[in-house]
């Protein structure tokens, strides 16, 4: 969704990942928050105590509003890497 | 003399502020000196477990009473009766909850042994390494992170004075009562109650009582929300571990591991080295706790005497000194001894005895 | 074990880390962050294989190379989780990364662990879209992304302009720009900033090319509220006085599906705290201080910390303080600090003071005016974690609690998996405004283990259970 400037920003290939069990695809290595935004992905989860929606916040790895869940645990978005194949779910609880 | 307090009550925990309010009802003036805030002493960090199968045989009585305070309060602290588990995970273990149990239940507590298939069928997600459980339908738990907007609530509701940061550092008898001070600060009452927690040993100190008081460093820790692992309160048959859920989905994993730092040093720091196998014994009694993210682990202080039984009486060589403290299990037990030591100080005859302490302390 | 560790590898902590080297010391330095270079000169992304370099990208990757070229021992992508103390005094540094949790020994650490953002609350913040300033160029330097297709920036200090100049360079647009401070705050730094004409001109660029790009620029105009249903749609901006007090006039709104918004940086201070340093409350410097002597020695033996950490001087000052420390540490050490390092202390420290006062005039306009918690609403979620609004922390203090400790106990405000990194400013500030005292007065709360969120699996491995270490059976 958001614009890219022109090359020469040279990014590594396009793999495909899972998201609440959405494909969705990136480039190897960055990181899933970043890569779903690029897909206009920004909500990650809801709030612990009500419906609203939250996603990436403070992108350093401090708020813990991104977080996500890849087999079972629980991880920050902002930090980790996608990879082929990865399976994220949202946090459930 | 005429005095503004017939007594200075030293510390704001569970044991002074409820004595406070008891003797308020009996119709003395109090004052409550606390060096911090109200309840942020061990009776607002504690793991708030209200299990009658970890507290003492001579003390279950108090804490059946206890607990039936607690539990008539209800949400207002968090109260959740769930039930509770004792586990054991080898034979040995197996044979000292049966025999400790037994003399638990004789001592009134609703205390069974359970099949491995009824705790499997309640806790499925419990380890398969368990060899016997006892089970306690009166276990539960309050959230002891209310104590102090509880006993802050209470207190102003009653008209008693309570003063914060206000840190004792000299006692002083006068001819017919007590000065109390902190610094420049002075407060003078008839009568004198200790009942600073952890601290319990320098305050007594400062009037010229020698007790033999060593103070503990519990460590508490507790997860991000979690899907649901347990619905009761797990212990361990060593007590060395005590977990349970929170309706919103966190999991308070306790068990007395001792930290790091004394009371005079400020609020105690985690032991890398205790917390690790705190933890480790928790996740071995709830495998699927692996994935689940600790989010603090903090600690509080308590006091003990050799005997581990509670101070809670008058004490001996001056008038109108009281101690109140030393209380295993004192989250549980602290509101009932408490109106016991109002009581007591009132000239009123206890429900039940307190516990001298002027007697000797053999090792229990 | 080592003879110095330290925690961050931004300048402040890779210009400490090699200098101990280079002065004989056993080194290991800790990062979370995949390579050196801190939040300045953050380490592109694996998925970046080759793009233009900017200084900061050149800087980062001297650096980088620097590190590499040095024998320093380095943890990267892992992240420290406690400091301990073991019976001989030495730290115990608690760490975990991929392969789980462990522990390494050090006779000295450094803490430089840089800083964290201010974010005042205001309704709506919690909306996705809505980022941190500073955590934006986080996407810039280290994704090349921008956070939307329009993008508000706002807030407070020069990152502002700094984040809307990138925005463009990255080929995304800005909406506006709101700055809280007026065009005069910025004449009134002006006499500091002239110490560093290149800095300087560079914001002057920034700013000139945003009236280039004919961007809206709201001088002395914060942000009321965000608006948005599941996402940000726009911001709801009003005229700010200079106290930062938003006046009562009808709002702006500016449409909008990403924003930047954040009040200047705090130094983050949780290591050092939990390292049992003392602390002071130093606006000029971002906030809650570690108490240390000019060279970063802290009131705990063998314990220096350095960089915005300490107080936020920014990245020119950094290295200064970096080298600094690790000569206080190798004195400390040693016992003794040759007369070669007595001179070269001498220069470092004269380039520091020259640094700082371009450092401070920054972090000047970022200092917390009498206004700024006035723009937190009452149903405003001020704790993100649990979802604590001001209305409740109000109640809290007025029911008597006065301290932090005691409204996080009685809210639970704080005590969610961000540990209060982000909530316990804002209680502060709603504390500060409901009783009249002090932040020095109202103090902080307790600092506890973890730094971060550690999973169970990680702190506790799978356990021989006859290898417990019961201590005794509790009495009966
Ligand atoms: C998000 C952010 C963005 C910023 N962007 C700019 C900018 O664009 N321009 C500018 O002039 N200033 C910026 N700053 C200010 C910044 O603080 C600089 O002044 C400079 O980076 C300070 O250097 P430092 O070495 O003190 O700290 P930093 O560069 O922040 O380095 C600290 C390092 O410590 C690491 N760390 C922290 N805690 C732990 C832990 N528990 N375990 C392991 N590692 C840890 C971090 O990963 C980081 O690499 C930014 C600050 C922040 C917080
Ligand atoms: C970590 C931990 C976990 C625990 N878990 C449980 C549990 O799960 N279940 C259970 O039943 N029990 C538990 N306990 C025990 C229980 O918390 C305590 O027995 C009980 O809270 C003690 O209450 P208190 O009022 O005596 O002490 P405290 O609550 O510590 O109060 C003493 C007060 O005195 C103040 N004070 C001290 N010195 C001075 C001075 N010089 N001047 C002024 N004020 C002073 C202190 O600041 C403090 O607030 C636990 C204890 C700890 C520490
Ligand atoms: S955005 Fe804050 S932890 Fe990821």
């Amino acid at each position: 969704m958001s614009k890219e400037p022109a090359p020469p920003i040279v990014r590594t290939e396009i793999v495909e990942f899972s998201f609440d069990g959405r494909k969705f695809s990136g480039h190897q290595g960055e990181t899933v928050a970043v890569a779903l935004l690029r897909q206009g992905i920004i909500q990650l989860r809801d709030a612990p105590n009500t419906p609203a929606a939250r996603g990436m916040f403070c992108v350093m790895g401090i708020c813990q509003e991104c977080v996500i869940e890849i087999n079972g645990k629980r991880k920050e978005a902002c930090r980790v890497p996608i990879s082929s194949g990865l399976i994220i779910d949202k946090v459930k609880y | 003399m005429n005095f503004k307090f017939d007594i200075a009550i030293i510390g704001g925990g569970i044991m002074g502020c409820e004595t406070a309010l008891r003797l308020t009802e009996g119709g003395m003036r109090v004052v409550v000196l606390e060096q911090g805030d109200i309840g942020q002493g061990a009776s607002g960090v504690n793991a708030g477990t209200l299990s009658m199968q970890i507290k003492r045989v001579k003390l279950m009585p108090y804490a059946i009473k206890g607990h039936a305070i607690w539990e008539k309060l209800g949400e207002i602290i968090g109260f959740h009766k769930t039930g509770g588990y004792t586990l054991a995970f080898n034979d040995r273990e197996a044979e000292l909850l049966k025999e400790r149990m037994m003399l638990k239940k004789e001592a009134g507590a609703n205390i069974s042994f359970v099949s491995l298939n009824q705790l499997k069928e309640k806790e499925p997600n419990l380890a398969n390494k368990v060899v016997a459980a006892s089970y306690c339908p009166d276990d539960g738990y309050a959230n002891s992170s209310l104590t102090g907007y509880y006993y802050r609530t209470r207190m102003e509701n009653a008209g008693i004075n309570y003063v914060e940061k206000f840190k004792v550092t000299n006692i002083r008898q006068t001819s017919d009562g007590y000065e109390v001070s902190s610094g420049e600060n002075l407060i003078i009452a008839k009568r004198v109650l200790l009942a600073c927690g952890g601290w319990m040993k320098d305050v007594a100190a400062m009037i010229g009582e020698e007790l033999p008081i060593r103070a503990r460093i519990n460590t508490v820790s507790v997860t991000e929300r979690a899907p649901k692992l347990m619905s009761t309160v797990i212990g361990h048959a060593t007590g060395l571990l005590t977990m349970k859920q929170k309706p919103n989905g966190t999991v308070l994993i306790g068990g007395g591991w001792q930290g790091k730092g004394t009371p005079e040093e400020g609020r105690g720091t985690v032991a890398t080295d205790s917390l690790i196998p705190n933890l480790q014994l928790a996740k071995y009694a709830v495998p699927k706790l692996s994935n689940v993210r600790i989010v603090r682990s903090w600690t509080g202080f308590e006091a003990n005497v050799p005997d581990f039984y509670p101070l809670a009486g008058a004490l001996p060589n001056k008038e109108n000194l009281y101690v109140l403290g030393c209380v295993r299990g004192g989250y549980t037990i602290g509101p009932y001894i408490s109106r016991l030591m109002g009581d007591f100080i009132l000239g009123e005859e206890p429900e039940m005895p307190l516990f001298d302490p002027s007697r000797s302390f053999e090792s229990a | 074990m080592y003879d110095a560790t330290i925690i961050g590898s931004g300048p402040a902590g890779a210009n400490a880390a090699l200098e101990a080297h280079d002065l004989g010391l056993k080194v290991l330095i800790v990062d979370e962050q995949r390579d050196a270079g801190g939040q300045i000169w953050r380490v592109k992304s694996k998925s970046i294989l080759s793009a233009p370099s900017t200084e900061a990208s050149i800087k980062g990757d001297a650096l980088r190379e620097r590190l590499k070229q040095s024998s320093i021992e380095v943890k990267f992508e892992t992240r420290v989780w406690h400091i301990d103390k073991n019976e001989e005094k030495n730290w115990i540094i608690n760490l975990v990364s991929k392969d789980g949790s462990h522990s390494v020994l050090s006779k000295a650490l450094i803490i430089a662990t840089g800083a964290q953002e201010r974010v005042i609350p205001v309704q709506g913040w919690t909306l996705p879209g809505v980022v941190g300033l500073a955590g934006a160029t986080a996407l810039f330097k280290e994704h090349m992304m921008v956070p939307g297709k329009s993008t508000v920036v706002a807030g407070s200090g020069p990152l502002v302009f700094f984040v809307a100049s990138e925005v463009i360079r990255l080929g995304g647009s800005v909406a506006a720009v709101v700055s809280i401070n007026g065009f005069s705050d910025w004449i009134k730094a002006l006499p500091a900033m002239v110490l560093n004409p290149k800095l300087l001109w560079q914001g002057i660029k920034w700013i000139g090319d945003l009236y280039l790009k004919r961007v809206p620029l709201y001088w002395r105009h914060g942000i009321r509220s965000f608006e948005g249903l599941g996402h940000v749609v726009g911001v709801n901006v009003r005229k700010a006085n200079k106290k930062w007090y938003l006046r009562h006039d009808p709002n702006i709104f500016i449409a909008a599906d990403s924003v930047c918004y954040g009040h200047g940086l705090m130094p983050s201070i949780e290591a050092s705290r939990l390292a049992g340093a003392v602390h002071t409350y130093e606006p000029a410097l971002g906030g809650w201080v570690p108490f240390t002597d000019e060279n970063g020695r802290t009131t705990v033996p063998y314990l220096y910390v350095c960089g915005d950490n300490a107080g936020i001087l920014g990245a020119q000052a950094a290295p200064h303080r970096g080298r600094l420390a690790a000569y206080a540490m190798v004195e400390d050490l040693n016992e003794t600090l040759p007369e070669d390092l007595l001179a070269k202390r001498k220069a470092e420290k004269k380039l520091l003071k020259w640094a700082s006062i371009f450092g401070k005039a920054a972090t000047g306009l970022s200092i917390l005016q009498p206004g700024a918690g006035g723009l937190i609403s009452k149903q405003t979620e001020v704790c993100r974690c649990e979802g604590i609004n001001r209305l409740e922390i109000e109640k809290e203090v007025k029911t008597g609690a006065l301290s932090p400790n005691a409204v996080k106990s009685g809210t639970r405000c704080g005590m969610g998996p961000c540990g209060g990194r982000f909530c316990s400013e804002s209680m502060a500030l709603i504390t500060e405004q409901a009783t009249g005292k002090t932040r020095a007065e109202i103090g902080l709360p307790t600092a506890r283990p973890p730094l971060r969120p550690v999973a169970m699996d990680e702190i506790a491995k799978d356990l021989n259970y006859d290898d417990l270490p019961i201590p005794g059976v509790s009495p009966l």
